[in-house]
């Protein structure tokens, strides 16, 4: 499990869960999916990611939840360094405006997706999250290109030609 | 007591005044004759005469700064006209019109003291009529004085209640907002409820049709007993998925791909049992699909029930359909009520207990209000994991629900007032600040013939306690 860049799926309904993995499972090729049913797991897991040597590169979460509310979470995560960089969207029919203010404002969301989702559209958002990740963290791109946004990973790859990698 | 020298009777004085003028020809020539309507004096002049009206009346008009005009009084016989101005050598306050022909013995205001000396005859009497004016005007501006200051307080009165009477007219009228609006928002769930049913139960019956192309009642083909633990099967916690992967890597290490070890991580032991007996004969993503086939029917069964079962609830908490008076359960509707709101207290420790109770003559939808307005009140000041009690019990004759939090309680400066309209501690523009929820709470329970009531818990925490008689309908 080392150097990888994982997926992280916060959400407390179990089947709700179960449709957003299944939804995602096509991109477990390249970005292993770890879930959690509330905040407080969602630090465990990042923390366990972590030490494993391998980065969080999304993180797709809910507002509600037991105990700290995804907004909350996602702040905090923001204002960590090992979660700085990872792309944060909200997946919710629940956050208000004010919570979704403070989210973009505090936690730097990056994208909001209104529950119920497409599939298409899910994987739109994913693509382009974890497009951004491996550009901004200067990743070799190479092994992505089949799966994330090729022609974006290509050009970023002539502005930053590889150099140690 | 009526003394010798004074006088007070205008009608003998004059008598007395017109006698001397009879006998005396110098006087006989100051006497004038008005015809009604002519102005004898404007307001803003001074006056060079004094007259003494003998016969006839006249009227003093005041024009005030706005143009507009007052009559003052009426004078009549015995009456002296300009006598304000006459003693004060200021310009008259007031015009003089006469009002019936009048007769007047007009006399120079130069001269007056000379009149007084020459005619001997005339002074006292003169004078005592002068004094009956002086009184007369005293006596009725006293009377004035008192007569402005009751119209005053009776003025303020009335203002006071017009006030009242406005804040009533306001009030009500929100609350007939208020009842529209909760009337609109009943028709648009009954109209909802009902297009949502319509989705809610094609999915359910094409689940259920779905399924059947999967059974085909060979009850030893491992394929479809996949299928059918999969129908059954529960979701599974992050935790126990993860920790169940570890297990299933070990089990399965021939299994590289990290979707298919968490598929496997979800299985019941007897899915498991089936997979590791049958993987040799057949392939174990296709064992593992018809699982899936099988728990995704099951969410699509669960998940369109609920959808169902929230339809429902909304349909009768809202009770469009029937807000008549009827013999209800109220526990039913403080049921729906906890469905609807299950969003707002998802997190919230609930402790419902709900005692046997008779059926009673009230509208559903009206008090399925009262307990809504409650419990998101202490939704708004619970923290998450704040503890909700409901409770309800027979205590003949009255039925009793207890609605009780462990927030921060009721400030007791203000506990006395929350049930007025128009009292919120939430800010302007807030969510649900518009200070009408207790209002028209304790408007609903009263015209249940019940009482509701607010108080603090010793422990802590805000209680309100509502009871309601039971009656038949």
């Amino acid at each position: 499990m080392e150097n990888q860049i994982f997926i992280l799926v916060v959400e407390d309904e179990l089947e709700v869960m179960d449709a957003l993995v299944n939804d995602l499972e096509e991109f477990e090729t390249h970005f292993p999916i770890e879930i959690a049913n509330s905040a407080a797991e969602a630090e465990q897991v990042v923390q366990h990611i972590i030490d494993s040597g391998s980065t969080v590169g999304l993180i797709l979460c809910d507002h509600v939840l037991p105990g700290k509310n995804g907004v909350d979470l996602l702040i905090e995560l923001q204002n960590e360094n090992k979660t700085k960089d990872s792309r944060k969207v909200l997946v919710t029919g629940q956050a208000g405006l004010e919570d979704t203010v403070q989210a973009v404002n505090k936690a730097h969301l990056n994208h909001y997706i209104a529950k119920p989702w497409s599939k298409e559209a899910l994987h739109d958002v994913v693509i382009q999250q974890l497009t951004d990740y491996v550009i901004r963290r200067k990743l070799n791109p190479l092994p992505y290109m089949s799966i994330l946004d090729a022609g974006r990973l290509a050009e970023s790859l002539r502005d930053n030609p590889l150099t140690d990698h | 007591m009526k003394s010798g020298f004074i006088l007070n009777d205008r009608k003998t004085i004059l008598r007395f005044i017109q006698r001397a003028i009879d006998d005396n020809e110098e006087l006989k020539a100051h006497v004038v004759k008005l015809k009604k309507g002519t102005i004898v004096f404007k307001q803003g002049e001074k006056l060079p005469f004094l007259y003494l009206l003998l016969e006839g009346s006249a009227k003093l008009t005041h024009t005030r700064h706005d143009g507009s005009s007052l009559d003052l009084v009426k004078l009549e016989p015995g009456h002296f006209v300009g006598l304000v101005a006459f003693t004060t050598g200021n310009a008259s306050l007031t015009t003089c019109s006469v009002l019936d022909d009048v007769t007047a013995l007009k006399i120079e205001q130069r001269e007056f003291e000379q009149y007084v000396n020459d005619h001997p005859r005339l002074r006292h009497p003169l004078q005592q009529l002068m004094m009956n004016n002086m009184t007369d005007r005293f006596l009725k501006n006293v009377e004035l004085e008192s007569r402005m200051n009751s119209l005053n307080k009776e003025l303020e009165k009335e203002g006071e209640e017009l006030k009242n009477a406005y804040q009533q007219l306001e009030d009500s009228h929100q609350r007939l907002v208020h009842q529209e609006k909760m009337a609109t928002l009943g028709e648009l769930v009954a109209g909802f409820a009902h297009e949502v049913n319509n989705p809610a139960a094609a999915l359910l019956r094409s689940s259920e049709a779905l399924k059947e192309n999967f059974v085909h009642s060979s009850k030893n083909d491992p394929l479809e007993l996949m299928f059918r633990i999969g129908l059954e099967s529960e979701p599974v916690s992050s935790v126990d998925v993860r920790n169940r992967m570890l297990v299933m890597q070990k089990q399965f290490p021939f299994v590289n791909d990290r979707s298919t070890v968490r598929k496997l991580a979800q299985m019941p032991d007897k899915a498991i049992e089936i997979i590791d007996s049958s993987r040799k004969k057949i392939p174990i993503d296709q064992l593992i699909q018809q699982f899936e086939s099988g728990k995704l029917i099951h969410n699509i069964k669960v998940a369109s029930e609920r959808i169902a079962n929230l339809v429902k609830s909304l349909k009768s908490y809202s009770r469009q359909d029937n807000n008549e008076a009827d013999m209800i359960d109220i526990r039913l509707g403080i049921q729906d009520t906890i469905l609807i709101l299950s969003n707002r207290i998802k997190y919230l420790d609930l402790n419902l207990n709900l005692g046997d109770l008779p059926l009673t003559c009230g509208r559903m939808g009206e008090l399925n209000q009262v307990w809504t307005n409650i419990i998101v009140n202490a939704c708004d000041v619970l923290p998450k994991k704040g503890h909700l009690e409901i409770s309800c019990q027979f205590e003949k004759p009255f039925i009793k629900v207890i609605i009780s939090d462990n927030g921060p309680g009721i400030a007791e400066n203000i506990i006395d007032r929350i049930f007025e309209p128009n009292f919120t501690t939430k800010n302007q523009g807030a969510e649900f600040g518009l200070g009408l929820g207790l209002a028209i709470s304790n408007e609903i329970i009263r015209k249940h013939g019940g009482k509701i009531t607010a108080s603090n818990k010793k422990e802590g925490g805000a209680k309100f306690e509502i009871s309601i008689p039971v009656k038949n309908c």
